[in-house]
């Protein structure tokens, strides 16, 4: 599976503030995750296409972004508008970075490397998210699933022990519920052997921001442990088998 | 000669960590150029003289000659900031300004070991250094992730303290040595803010532009 023609998420949103860039990877593709002066967040091939810089290294100014190398300057299209070295060329429309389709859902920046991805099926959120973390994990995307899906979550708001209902929204996002409260988690392939998970919670900031935060930070964390820890098989064997081999 | 005098290596991050803590502090300092790559003047008999261990930085203030990179900015902090703002003098907030020095020295060393590695070819297992490096690093997004959620800023209180200073070179010379800043965002957020410092100032490895 190509999973990198599905739409996934490759940062929660919080980590992108204004006028600043980060770089990420989708099935190994290296991304330059950007947000421009205006808010709005671009996702695309992390390469000036001078000198083959990472363009996440780079500053944004404005609605440019600009390559750390020589400060060639990219408009929101991906389009060069301006070089120092040569500041009365007219840049030719030939050097062009190539972009991807950007949303912003669920407090997550979603992507795909398709150019021809249909709809991104994320449910538009009604009462907001909060972010908690992302956490970055050396395993497959399945792998991780498998955990996820064995855990349990302790509700944050008042209430007596919930039970854990968890249920794909999409192939990369899972909601994770307890109670009254609800998480979203994206995951991200980074590379078969690496992946994201973008957790959230799905709710008013004034019910979760700090507290609630704090919260469900417990659980991602235990959530990463268990993932980077899984069990080891144990053989279980009986005292009365050891008593009769001695 | 100015009161206070830094032996100063410009590549070397330790060197910056004062560098930055001097600067930050709005002291003026003397500077002594040490041939450290390729010379390994610090290792001569005049530089064991003043710090045994062969490393730098060393910092002379008036008759006090200072090695350990951690113990010089406690010794900046505690005599010569009069706000007090630096090493902050109430019970928990030093002792996590002292944990959190302690992490740097310890904890961060992978980190300067994986440099020295890669850009001066001092011996090391690359793999494991880097493997160390990036968990430590971890530990601190995950602290500022934390501290992100009481609406704080810095590592320890209220204000920026010499943790932040001696953390702050490990995290963003991390290029140096392979490791990307694109995995850790609370530490991203916490440098963009420890820039924007009076007296703050970058050195090799570190843009001007960000």
């Amino acid at each position: 599976m190509t999973t990198g023609n599905m739409w996934q998420p490759v940062s929660l949103s919080h980590s992108i503030e204004t006028a600043t860039s980060a770089g990420t990877r989708l099935s190994g593709e290296d991304l330059v995750v950007w947000r421009d002066n205006s808010g709005i967040a671009h996702v695309w091939e992390d390469r000036c296409p001078h000198r083959g810089m990472r363009l996440s290294f780079g500053f944004v100014r404005g609605d440019h972004i600009a390559c750390l190398y020589h400060g060639w300057q990219y408009d929101t299209g991906g389009q060069c508008q301006y070089i120092p070295a040569h500041p009365d060329l007219e840049v030719p429309k030939t050097i062009k970075v190539p972009v991807y389709l950007t949303e912003e859902r669920a407090g997550m920046i979603w992507t795909t490397l398709a150019a021809d991805a249909g709809p991104l099926t994320v449910p538009a959120d009604e009462t907001g998210t909060v972010p908690v973390q992302s956490l970055y994990v050396d395993c497959s995307a399945d792998a991780v699933i498998a955990v996820l899906e064995s855990m349990t979550l302790a509700p944050f708001s008042a209430g007596r022990d919930a039970e854990t209902t968890i249920s794909a929204v999409n192939p990369s996002l899972y909601a994770v519920s307890s109670g009254q409260d609800r998480l979203l988690i994206g995951i991200q392939t980074i590379t078969d052997e690496r992946t994201a998970l973008h957790v959230v919670i799905s709710g008013l900031p004034e019910v979760y921001e700090g507290g609630g935060q704090a919260h469900f930070l417990s659980w991602a964390l235990d959530l990463r442990y268990r993932i980077e820890n899984p069990p080891k098989k144990t053989f279980a064997v009986s005292s009365r088998a050891v008593a009769e081999v001695l | 000669m100015a009161a206070l005098t830094l032996y100063n290596y410009e590549l070397d991050e330790s060197c910056y960590k004062v560098r930055l803590g001097l600067s930050m502090l709005g002291l003026t300092w003397e500077t002594i150029a040490v041939d450290v790559f390729p010379g390994k003047e610090q290792t001569t008999p005049a530089f064991l003289a003043m710090n045994p261990a062969g490393r730098l930085p060393i910092l002379k203030d008036s008759h006090l000659v200072l090695s350990g990179t951690e113990a010089i900015l406690a010794h900046l902090a505690k005599t010569h900031d009069a706000t007090g703002k630096w090493l902050p003098e109430s019970g928990a907030a030093f002792a996590l300004v002292m944990q959190w020095l302690n992490f740097s020295a310890r904890d961060l060393d992978a980190t300067i070991a994986a440099r020295q590695h890669s850009l001066f070819d001092a011996p090391g297992d690359e793999t494991a250094l880097r493997a160390a490096s990036a968990k430590a690093l971890r530990v601190m997004d995950d602290h500022m992730t934390a501290r992100g959620f009481e609406g704080a800023d810095w590592f320890v209180g209220s204000g920026a303290t010499i943790a932040d200073i001696a953390l702050f070179p490990a995290f963003a010379l991390s290029r140096d040595f392979g490791i990307d800043h694109d995995e850790y965002p609370a530490l991203r957020r916490w440098a963009r803010k420890f820039r924007t410092i009076k007296g703050f100032m970058t050195m090799p490895g570190i843009p001007d532009y960000h």
